[in-house]
């Protein structure tokens, strides 16, 4: 549960982040963030990840005041939360598997559970077979696969996604869209950013509309496209036909996953 | 990740940083291994010049002259007066007969020197052996005034005002060591901290990746911490290995010479070996701390900017 109250951010200088926003956001909720560049967004997600602070207000997730967050309790706070920004964020001089296991390898598991765990993830992303690829190696597509699935990796309650379909084509973008659906439909929270109002009144779900920092809408779609859960994807991570991962570990060139969607033929807002 | 673990993490980390960066961290090592060095041959010298001022003071002698027509009453109640006191040792009575036939015997063919006097040219005297480590600067002084007030006693010689200055050459030595060797330091600290602060700077996607998934300070800074202290180790390694080539090279050039003497008869005793890596490593880990206050503002505005890994 996500909850904030009266929070404004005034940043230094005078220029506003966000006015007087007071709302709440269940767990499990799949809520879109939409307004304007410049309209708060992005430091909307920041203050859920504890990146910014609110000038006034209180922000609470699952029951924690963010703002009265001692600094040390931050990285717990974010080992809960996954976060997908528009630019990726990947290291390119690390493989797909070293840019997805920085947490499993900072809570000290063994390079055999952080193999399985980071082989598990990508299946659920389809990309168990570029688990060897360095970034710079992969589309645009494959590359925000590969930042959901480092954002996944910990199974978090909240995924925070800022312009996620920024950077992609049209087509691609449908594609993460409806891994962000898949992963919401596992119970997960997710608040994704993005100014596309299209692609919104396509897929449907609570949409939080920013203007100039204020909360100027709060409604409610129906839900438009379901994603296509590829078989047993969402009963078990890895529960796909895909090859076993010491095969697929071994192997860049298996063939990807599709993310063949119902909505692509006939979805509607 | 338990505390060995985050260690060996470190450790890893640290390493391959190192070898990654292996010029700017060898300007690092040598700069830091210099200024120990240098610390080091100072230290060298002054601990050495002390030991040979030790040395001289335990074997010098204070001479106390008897005025020419003292007699051996005189001479008997000087010496007594002297070896009351607590702190001499032996005060032996020299008559002048005796000290003519030690000169004679000593240098032989100045013997001529002797002959044509009304009186001895060479008058009694007493030869005072101090209780050294037992008597102060104070106390002798004291007592050679006291001494020379006597009205049988022509006058007092010591080696006193030339051992004291060479302990003042000592101090300055340990001075200048502690001055010279603290400045560079510093430098030292300030080239680590910012071949730290380049590693950082090199690293900081990385680490902006690392705080946004949820590591923490410790976790996140400790292989840079690891870096430092590498490298001052190194460098203080280093620097003890140039110190003891040169104790070797200098005993072997200059042997029991004065210079030798001087820099090559004893060399640092293992507490002050540890000391100077300990020093190093110490250096090595506040020029990392140093560097990485800085670097969270650093990564900040690196996330702010982040474009395409393109």
């Amino acid at each position: 549960m996500i909850e904030l109250y009266h929070v404004s951010k005034r940043y230094p200088g005078g220029q506003i982040g966000l006015s007087d926003v007071s709302l709440s956001i269940p767990r499990g909720q799949m809520v879109f963030l939409t307004g304007a560049s410049g309209s708060g967004k992005s430091t909307f997600l920041k203050m859920i990840y504890r990146e910014e602070v609110p000038t006034e207000g209180q922000i609470l997730v699952n029951g924690r005041n963010l703002a009265a967050l001692p600094a040390k309790k931050i990285p717990y706070l974010r080992r809960t939360i996954g976060v997908v920004f528009q630019e990726f964020r990947l290291i390119a001089r690390k493989t797909v598997f070293e840019n997805i296991s920085y947490l499993p390898r900072i809570l000290g598991m063994d390079s055999a559970r952080q193999r399985k765990l980071a082989y598990d993830t990508l299946r659920r992303v389809g990309l168990a077979h570029r688990i060897n690829a360095f970034p710079l190696s992969l589309s645009g597509g494959e590359r925000q696969r590969v930042a959901i699935a480092r954002a996944l990796i910990n199974e978090p309650e909240i995924l925070l996604a800022d312009e996620p379909t920024g950077n992609l084509d049209p087509e691609l973008s449908e594609e993460i869209l409806h891994l962000l659906l898949e992963v919401n439909l596992r119970g997960t929270t997710v608040i994704l950013a993005t100014h596309d109002r299209a692609l919104i009144d396509r897929v449907g779900h609570r949409v939080l509309t920013l203007d100039q920092g204020k909360l100027a809408e709060d409604r409610e779609l129906p839900p438009g496209i379901v994603p296509n859960m590829r078989a047993g994807a969402a009963s078990a991570p890895g529960g796909d036909a895909a090859p076993e991962p010491d095969a697929a570990l071994e192997s860049d060139a298996a063939p990807g996953p599709t993310t063949a969607l119902p909505a692509e033929a006939g979805g509607t807002s | 990740m338990n505390l060995a673990q985050a260690l060996a993490y470190f450790l890893r980390e640290a390493v391959v940083g190192l070898a990654r960066g292996w010029k700017t961290s060898l300007l690092a090592v040598m700069t830091i291994g210099f200024s120990l060095f240098l610390s080091g041959i100072f230290l060298l010298v002054s601990i050495n010049l002390g030991s040979m001022v030790d040395a001289w003071r335990n074997e010098s002698r204070i001479m106390v002259y008897l005025e020419a027509d003292s007699d051996a009453a005189d001479l008997a109640r000087v010496a007594d007066l002297i070896e009351s006191m607590p702190w001499v040792r032996a005060a032996r009575p020299v008559q002048a007969e005796e000290a003519r036939e030690r000169f004679i015997a000593a240098y032989p063919s100045m013997a001529d020197l002797l002959e044509g006097w009304d009186q001895d040219p060479l008058p009694a005297s007493v030869a005072v052996e101090p209780d050294w480590p037992a008597v102060n600067a104070t106390t002798l002084a004291n007592a050679t005034t006291t001494w020379r007030e006597d009205p049988a006693v022509s006058s007092v010689d010591d080696d006193r005002d030339w051992l004291a200055q060479l302990e003042v050459v000592t101090t300055m030595l340990r001075g200048l060591a502690t001055v010279v060797g603290g400045a560079l330091l510093i430098t030292a600290v300030f080239t680590i901290a910012s071949v730290i602060r380049l590693a950082a700077h090199q690293h900081r996607d990385e680490i902006t990746v690392l705080r946004l998934v949820g590591a923490t300070e410790f976790y996140i800074r400790g292989p840079f911490y690891a870096e430092g202290t590498i490298q001052g180790t190194l460098g203080g390694l280093g620097a003890v290995g140039a110190l003891a080539a040169s104790f070797i090279a200098l005993q072997r050039r200059f042997g029991d010479g004065l210079l030798g003497s001087l820099v090559a008869s004893q060399f640092l005793n293992p507490t002050l070996l540890v000391a100077l890596v300990a020093l190093g490593a110490a250096a090595g880990l506040a020029g990392a701390i140093l560097s990485l206050g800085r670097e969270k503002a650093d990564s900040a505005r690196a996330a702010a900017g982040w474009g395409s890994e393109e």
